[in-house]
């Protein structure tokens, strides 16, 4: 009866495309080239040059509404900031603080992040898989945007203060059946990590501004530490990456 | 009814279990794009003639398990703020009048669920798709065996934790064979529900 109704080659072509849902590649990340263009930056500093810094403020923006920065953002920053090695140690407000008359660096940060979940569209297009019985979903994505605006202002012990600036943005592509939180999630921190890496790069162009005049005698040998922003990945051109399943949960 | 019962029983014995569950992990829900749904729902259908020529009074258990997908994150501000997720469903009745007969559909499924009220979620949905039932032939009202099940209605989810909602509802049920055969007038019913979901 079956047979009579569908015919072979429609039956495998179903079949195919349900594997193919399954196994394929169902979503993957596009990151845009950051603003900054800039090379990477590096240096060499004298250790005993280096102060603390002071992680004072993080104000977070959510498509122009203020919300409360997460906790693990607060550590990602602190973390990127930390693998610069430009500063000898790493306070964050609320925590253990410098003492007052310590020199050091206070860092004010502001993130602006824009969502667009393309949520009109992906209704409209839901509607169009799920009346196909789902047989045009490998082939209709679905897309989510995340940008990110971060302004950075450094302020020196002596009252002098340099301001930085860094966007940049990234989409989620992926079919019906590898939607997963993950995905968003990696978007987000893909983002957020090339904004913070660009930010960063910035700073230590210009780090003997955040050190202090040379405190060793002449005479002594003069420890030093190589100072630069730690990339997750190579920068450059936009980065078209597929997500293997292996990443989910 | 009392195949209901039992079945009213059984979720009735699950809920305590979920509400234990409940107090070990409580939380907010948390629904973002990307978070699957699934779930068991019972309910009893109970007929709508709607015409004079409608005399069959087919009514039975029905049970959907269901597979959702987020696909949004929540749209717009106000009362109406909610998600959009979409998925599939399987239909089965089981036709206690009149005569013991079966019905088993796939259905495709849209899904609004309003997210304002936090722990209580209302939402409306929408589902179509292929029905077969051996009910068709023994009736006046339909000929064939395969036909088309088209349902809506709406439902409340009550979060039980964070990946665990109780769902209460009503659906609209409709079954017609789209007129590839005659007669064709169309099965009518109301489909009171329960059941639970779990998110992932």
């Amino acid at each position: 009866m079956m047979s009579q109704i569908f015919s072979r080659p429609l039956i495998g072509s179903v079949l195919a495309m349900t594997l193919g849902m399954g196994t394929g590649c169902s979503h993957w990340i596009d990151l845009a080239a950051p603003t900054d263009t800039a090379l990477p930056a590096s240096a060499t500093v004298a250790t005993d040059a280096r102060v603390p810094l002071l992680l004072e403020t993080i104000r977070v923006t959510h498509n122009g509404s203020s919300i409360a920065p997460p906790a693990i953002l607060e550590r990602q920053v602190l973390g990127a900031i930390e693998s610069t090695r430009l500063f000898s140690q790493h306070y964050q407000s609320g925590y253990t603080q410098p003492t007052g008359n310590q020199v050091r660096v206070t860092v004010r940060l502001s993130i602006d992040n824009l969502v667009e979940p393309h949520a009109g569209q992906a209704a409209w297009r839901g509607l169009l898989v799920g009346a196909s019985m789902f047989t045009l979903a490998p082939f209709i994505p679905l897309h989510y945007d995340y940008g990110s605006q971060m302004s950075l202002e450094m302020e020196r012990w002596d009252g002098q203060t340099k301001h930085y600036t860094s966007t940049s943005n990234g989409s989620a592509h992926y079919y019906l059946f590898g939607a997963n939180p993950e995905v968003i999630e990696q978007l987000k921190g893909q983002v957020t990590e090339a904004c913070l890496s660009s930010l960063l790069n910035q700073v230590i162009q210009d780090s003997p501004f955040f050190l202090t005049g040379s405190t060793q005698p002449q005479d002594h040998p003069i420890r030093t530490v190589s100072v630069g922003v730690r990339r997750s990945s190579p920068r450059a051109t936009p980065i078209s990456q597929p997500i293997t399943d292996s990443s989910r949960r | 009814m009392p195949f209901l019962a039992r079945i009213l029983t059984a979720l009735a014995l699950m809920s305590p279990l979920i509400t234990a569950y409940s107090h070990a992990a409580d939380g907010s829900p948390t629904i973002t794009v990307g978070t699957q749904e699934v779930g068991l729902t019972a309910g009893y259908m109970l007929p709508h003639r709607l015409t004079r020529d409608h005399t069959t009074k087919q009514q039975g258990v029905a049970f959907m398990p269901s597979w959702m997908m987020t696909i949004t994150d929540p749209i717009s501000d106000g009362w109406f703020r909610g998600q959009v997720s979409i998925g599939a469903e399987m239909v089965y009745i089981q036709f206690q009048e009149p005569f013991l007969t079966h019905g088993l559909g796939f259905t495709p499924k849209i899904k609004y669920t309003f997210v304002g009220l936090d722990r209580i979620r209302p939402y409306a949905e929408f589902a179509g798709g292929p029905f077969w039932t051996d009910l068709a032939g023994k009736i006046p009202e339909e000929s064939s065996r395969f036909n088309f099940v088209l349902t809506a209605g709406f439902g409340v989810s009550y979060f039980l934790t964070d990946r665990a909602a109780l769902n209460i509802g009503y659906r609209f049920h409709h079954i017609s064979n789209a007129g590839t055969r005659y007669p064709n007038l169309g099965l009518n019913a109301s489909l009171p529900f329960g059941g639970f979901s779990f998110f992932f």
